[in-house]
């Protein structure tokens, strides 16, 4: 009896496990909230690009965002953007 | 690119790696060479032909120690106006003849140098580079022992960017040399205005060149990947000091250009421009096509 029980548990568990949504690495909550504060950051992203970078080049095709990471840390440097603009700018270019 | 002044005909060909090494969340190493091959005919009408120069244009290690401060240490652009540090790359610049004055902004130091850039009021960020360089006559390294430094003011709402520089050479003659510098992508237009002065022991001068997109009026491809470009420039050398680089008689010069963008990174240049001076004037006709490309040199790029 014990073990059925047990097994049981297991079984369950198992499924609960299993039915449980996954959270993928990289992707943000989906909740509406951060949905609305993520659109909000790429609209700011996009304009701080524009006022920043858009002076000398225009949008690139996006690269994979460790990539991503390392240009933007270049022009940081390069253009003297500063530390706030950069991260908006990154969230625009990698999401 | 076919590059034709004065009646003479140059092919030229620009390969400019850039090399970024991120080193955890504060560090980068960067570097980024320049193959030139300056192809000419022999003989006036011979095959082309010539040597490919070699130069390493910056070499450096930046410490991002705080949102205010970078630390470089290494062979770095130096930084004086905008358009050695910003806009000389190929695939950048909107025409493809450098400006007059660009031998006065010294291409590369080696030394040290403090840099940042940092909001100071709502529409005010400040942005500023101090540096010192040692000399080297090496080649591939030459440098000059100076002290400079730029400070300018941009303001994002306007998106108008004013500045200054300095130079104090610890050599030769110990010169000074100033710069200023203006940038204005107004909203309301495709339009970048850019500007720059520059005062050395050689002479002094200055460039004005506004960019315009021609999407502002159409939507047509053919348009809306269009660009109009002119320069306007003005060289007044000073007399007795004599510098390779750089004119030795009073010059002026007007450039027109038109820029056709195919994608992200290719694009179609072209320019006509005429040059006026005690010398003789000449035409100077450009023709060619740049091109840029990125991609991860290791494992771990996305």
């Amino acid at each position: 009896m014990m073990m059925r029980v047990i097994a049981v548990t297991v079984i369950l568990v198992a499924m609960a496990a299993s039915a449980a949504p996954k959270k993928q690495a990289g992707l943000v909550e989906t909740s509406p909230v951060v949905v609305q504060d993520l659109a909000a950051t790429r609209i700011e992203g996009e304009k701080r690009f524009q006022t920043n970078c858009g002076r000398c080049h225009m949008l690139p095709h996006k690269f994979p965002p460790r990539m991503m990471g390392t240009i933007v840390r270049h022009m940081r440097v390069r253009a003297l953007i500063t530390d706030e603009d950069m991260r908006y700018i990154l969230t625009y270019m990698t999401e | 690119m076919p590059f034709v002044q004065g009646g003479q005909t140059t092919l030229v060909s620009i390969f400019s790696p850039v090399v970024l090494l991120p080193l955890g969340d504060k560090w980068l190493i960067e570097s980024r060479g320049a193959f030139e091959g300056d192809f000419v005919r022999r003989d006036g009408t011979g095959p082309f032909g010539g040597k490919v120069q070699q130069s390493l244009e910056y070499l450096q290690v930046d410490y991002i120690a705080n949102p205010y401060l970078t630390v470089t240490v290494g062979r770095f652009l130096t930084p004086f106006g905008i358009y050695n540090e910003r806009l000389y790359p190929v695939w950048i610049r909107d025409l493809q003849a450098d400006p007059i004055i660009l031998p006065l902004e010294h291409g590369s130091s080696d030394g040290a140098m403090l840099r940042g850039g940092f909001s100071v009021a709502h529409n005010l960020n400040l942005n500023y580079a101090g540096y010192f360089s040692t000399l080297s006559t090496n080649n591939t390294l030459a440098s000059d022992r100076e002290i400079g430094g730029r400070l300018g003011a941009f303001f994002p709402n306007q998106r108008v960017e004013i500045g200054f520089s300095v130079q104090h050479l610890l050599q030769k003659n110990r010169a000074n040399r100033f710069g200023t510098h203006f940038e204005w992508q107004p909203r309301a237009l495709p339009l970048d205005i850019r500007s720059e002065f520059a005062d050395a022991e050689f002479g002094r001068g200055y460039w004005i060149e506004p960019a315009l997109r021609l999407n502002a009026f159409s939507h047509a491809q053919i348009l809306a990947h269009t660009q109009m470009v002119a320069r306007f420039q003005q060289f007044f050398a000073k007399p007795g000091i004599a510098n390779g680089d750089v004119p030795d008689v009073n010059t002026k010069e007007s450039e027109i250009g038109i820029n056709y963008y195919f994608m992200d990174g290719l694009r179609a240049v072209s320019s006509y421009g005429r040059q006026f001076s005690s010398e003789g004037n000449a035409n100077i006709w450009t023709v060619g096509i740049t091109y840029r490309f990125a991609f991860p040199l290791g494992p771990g790029g996305d």
